[in-house]
């Protein structure tokens, strides 16, 4: 049993922690699925102030009640074609782990769909190939009822976009 | 990039450190440490060899006073400072030091007590420097050092047990022992209040307390020693004079120092754990209490047998008394630390100075608060405005919103409040300053404090005070004659330092006055003449001759001394009070004295800013900045071939930097003379930044824009804006160096 996990995992990770709730949001077609633990709130689409010198995914800032945070186009990021913002566009605010502390980081997205149960049988690790999306952000595939969710790692989203922010100054 | 330092901040920062350091405190020697080894690292490679082996010796030096090889008095610093100074001279040299340079860092190094090869800074011979400095330092190291810290490993899991506890006692200890320095110098003055005598015996019984509750026996130790005596002059078995408070000042330095040590073990690890000696201060402590003053026990040690007939009712005086001392304070310390020594009675319920309760509040809290309220002013103007709201011509309503808006205001102003902390503690400090400073030189120094009460904004208390000490140093080391120089001038023996404080408009103001001699106005300008910082023919005023001891090229001790006795480091002042946001000044008048004043604004939360719009961007420009804003005509615009833009203004050429272009945005008009130029003084020079509209003038609150954006050249931080928006604060020195750098 445990080597039939072994050879499944190929990114070293279990499957078995990847159980659990995510928040699904839409992307163009696909449904994509973030760790609801992660998750700090959902806003609607608001004003966002651009910043110089980042990258074109990162749209700026924005006021989270006081607080600046920065958003990212998950559409850009993932070098989809550009989608006019409408009632449905959301920003999942989500926590990560920064280098001096947890930080909130907004992600744009098409809609938010549901939250979800997703248990170790359903997931599978993501495929190596035949997908447009750099494997890097995608901790496996789960499928239920029969819709395939696209389950990504925030920190690595968010962390490796800003990191290359820094490095583009 | 960001975090590294460059070798002149690195020896900057090294000559600070110098300046401030006292005879024992070896924490800063530590950070001597850290600053040359960053000096060592800066020079491998590229770097210059010759001051990487000044460095290398200089870390040896340091090291042989941690491991107390080398003695660590105050003389020893000023020569060590002295060896920064030659760094430094070193580096404007770029890097290449000459035999005299050379010769006269080893005779210095000499002074100290440390041989120095020749060949170890013969600038040229790729020897490794450590190893041929290292015959000079096979001075016999201790034995006892080693066993005791053998010891110190086996004692250290006995107190460490408990951390939590431990790192509540060392914030109660540092604050008792600062209260302990700010009363005994109160008594000073006053020496027959029985009031402060009690207000300085509480928080040592304390600190003695929880340090036996704790198994700090040492701490504890020389705790009860002091107590005791404490106890004596409190019960008028001995009177207060100032050797009672020679020996309580330097026990609390001690027991600081002993403290801080338990910090840095807490935070870094038992690695750092250091055993003190504190018999010697015992012996002093109760030598004090027996009446005979015997000073530096190190001269004259106290024979051990001294028996304690003058003062029966205090126990410990002989060390063999001590063993029962701890006893009973363990017995105290057992029953917590409230708990009352039995020795001493009704004394303790003493009447405290009336001072407002407080309470200590996490600074996270603090912020998120002032967060809430600023949202809620904003959604409260919002709703206000909302079109809906607006059209109701009901009275009630109206009235009720009037309200609701002045609540809000006051809410906001309350929230603001909250983080300002009178400037009192950092200036009580300075007391303590200018007291060691004028024994130390000899001259007599009254200081005289006004505006205690002026509150500053809590993140800037620490960072206030090092250019406070620096200038406070300046003021009594080199301002304030000799008694016998100033009785010649016909001037009271006794100098002043006036230290003052005073809110003006919204920028805080200090100022420090002395009444000697002075700058030296002909000496600074002829410096700057041959500095190349001005020329000859140039007419400047004294005032802007005078500040020019706040350029960096005036920092070095030994140059400046030799001619005006002025200037020391001052542009490290002039650094810290900017990273505030602030300015610094001096006026002085020749015979009569100089004063040093020092603008800060009223919080670092806060800026006065004036908000541009770019396009559809708005950006904030820090007022402090601003020289003036203009719509250029035509004729004062020109192009300089391969340099950009300019325009002529006032018969300067300032280059222009469009704002659109520098930050890649759309804007309304690309034509100058369309928009309008903000004139704005930065670290380079003046630039006129190419605007589309000025909006007003607005104070802002500053946030950072969060986790990793924080680096980005040109945007200092956010601000959220009356409609709830962001704003970009522009970071003008990033900005111009990053359009500079395009060009």
């Amino acid at each position: 049993m445990d080597e039939a996990m072994d050879v499944k995992q190929e990114g070293g990770q279990s499957l078995k922690g990847l159980e659990g709730k995510y928040l699904t949001f839409a992307l163009g077609k696909e449904e994509y699925g973030v760790g609801i633990l992660k998750v700090r709130e959902i806003i609607g689409v608001m004003e966002i102030t651009a910043v110089p010198h980042t990258l074109p995914y990162v749209k700026g800032v924005i006021n989270l009640r006081g607080r600046v945070i920065p958003v990212l186009d998950i559409r850009l990021k993932f070098g989809m074609p550009v989608k006019e913002y409408d009632e449905r566009t959301c920003i999942i605010v989500v926590e990560i782990y920064g280098p001096s502390g947890p930080i909130q980081v907004g992600l744009l997205v098409d809609s938010v769909s549901e939250v979800l149960n997703v248990t170790a049988a359903e997931i599978e690790p993501p495929p190596a190939f035949g997908t447009h999306l750099d494997a890097d952000y995608i901790l496996g595939m789960a499928k239920v009822k029969d819709k395939v969710q696209i389950l990504l790692d925030a920190d690595r989203v968010v962390g490796k976009g800003v990191l290359e922010t820094l490095e583009t100054v | 990039m960001a975090e590294k330092k460059t070798v002149p901040e690195i020896l900057d920062d090294m000559a600070l450190k110098i300046l401030m350091i006292e005879p024992g405190d070896l924490s800063v020697v530590g950070e001597l440490v850290t600053l040359a080894e960053q000096l060592i690292g800066s020079q491998d490679g590229a770097g210059s060899p010759a001051l990487g082996q000044m460095g290398t010796v200089f870390l040896d030096a340091l090291g042989k006073i941690i491991m107390g090889e080398l003695d660590d008095s105050a003389a020893n610093f000023e020569r060590l400072g002295k060896c920064i100074s030659q760094m430094q001279e070193v580096l404007r040299k770029e890097g290449q030091a000459g035999p005299a340079e050379i010769d006269s860092y080893r005779a210095i190094m000499q002074e100290i007590g440390l041989e120095v090869d020749r060949q170890a800074l013969g600038g040229g011979g790729p020897a490794a420097p450590a190893e041929a400095v290292a015959p000079a330092a096979v001075a016999e190291v201790p034995p006892v050092a080693a066993g005791s810290e053998a010891a110190a490993m086996e004692n250290l899991p006995d107190f460490l047990k408990d951390t939590e506890l431990l790192s509540g006692f060392i914030e109660e200890a540092f604050e008792h022992l600062e209260s302990i320095e700010v009363n005994i110098l109160e008594l000073e003055q006053n020496p027959d209040d029985k009031d402060i005598i009690n207000n300085i015996f509480r928080p040592f019984h304390t600190i003695k307390g929880v340090a036996g509750f704790l198994n700090l026996t040492d701490i504890n130790k020389l705790a009860h020693a002091t107590e005791n005596l404490l106890d004596d002059v409190r019960n008028d078995k001995r009177a207060m004079d100032a050797a009672v408070i020679d020996i309580v000042l330097s026990v609390g330095d001690y027991l600081r120092t002993m403290v801080g040590n338990i910090k840095e073990v807490l935070q870094k690890g038992p690695a750092l754990y250091k055993k003190f000696e504190i018999s010697d201060y015992v012996r002093r402590v109760q030598a004090v209490q027996e009446g005979s003053s015997v000073a530096p026990a190190q001269e004259s040690p106290v024979p051990r047998a001294v028996a304690a007939p003058q003062a029966p009712a205090s126990a410990p005086v002989t060390p063999t008394v001590t063993a029962v001392a701890v006893a009973t304070a363990s017995q105290a310390a057992a029953a917590g630390p409230a708990e009352r020594h039995p020795g001493t009675p009704a004394a303790l319920p003493a009447v405290q100075k009336k001072i407002g309760a407080t309470i200590k509040v996490d600074i996270e809290k603090l912020d998120s608060l002032v967060n809430a309220v600023g949202e809620l002013v904003i959604m409260q103007v919002m709703v206000k405005q909302n079109p809906l709201v607006s059209a109701i011509s009901d009275p009630k309503l109206t009235r009720d919103l009037g309200q609701l808006s002045r609540i809000t205001t006051e809410l906001q102003k309350t929230a603001m409040a909250m983080r300002m902390v009178p400037i009192r503690q950092t200036f009580q400090k300075m007391t303590r300053l200018v007291r060691d400073l004028s024994q130390k030189s000899g001259k007599l120094v009254d200081l005289v404090m006004t505006g205690e009460e002026t509150e500053i904004d809590r993140n800037m208390v620490d960072s206030i005070y090092d250019p406070l000490v620096h200038m406070i140093r300046n003021s009594v080391d080199h301002g304030v004659q000799p008694p016998a120089e100033r009785e010649k001038l016909g001037k009271p023996p006794t100098g002043t330092v006036n230290l003052r404080a005073y809110q003006k408009g919204s920028a805080i103001i200090i100022e420090i006055e002395d009444d000697g001699h002075g700058l030296n106005t002909e000496k600074i300008r002829s410096k700057g003449i041959e500095r190349g910082l001005i020329s000859a023919d140039n007419e400047i005023s004294d005032h802007e001759i005078n500040n020019l001891i706040f350029l960096p090229g005036f920092s070095t001790a030994d140059k400046i001394t030799d001619v005006s006795g002025r200037g020391v480091g001052m542009d490290v002042v002039k650094k810290g009070v900017e990273k505030l946001r602030g300015k610094v000044e001096v006026v002085s008048t020749p015979g009569v004295g100089s004063q040093f004043v020092i603008k800060l604004p009223l919080t670092l939360a806060i800026i006065d800013g004036i908000v541009v719009r770019v396009g559809e961007e708005r950006y904030i420009i820090p007022t402090i900045a601003i020289q003036e804003s203009i719509r250029p005509q035509r004729d004062q615009y020109s192009t300089v071939h391969g340099r950009g833009e300019t325009l002529l203004i006032r018969g300067h050429l300032i280059p222009i930097i469009r704002l659109y272009e520098a930050f890649g945005v759309k804007s309304t008009y690309t034509d100058p003379c369309e928009g309008i130029v903000v004139v704005i003084e930065s670290e380079l020079g003046k630039r006129a930044l190419l605007v589309d509209e000025l909006l007003g003038k607005q104070e802002v609150v500053i946030k950072s824009l969060g986790g990793y954006m924080k680096d980005i050249k040109g945007v200092g931080g956010g601000t959220i804006l009356g409609d709830g928006r962001v704003g970009l604060i522009l970071d003008l020195a990033g900005l111009v160096a990053a359009s500079d750098a395009r060009d």
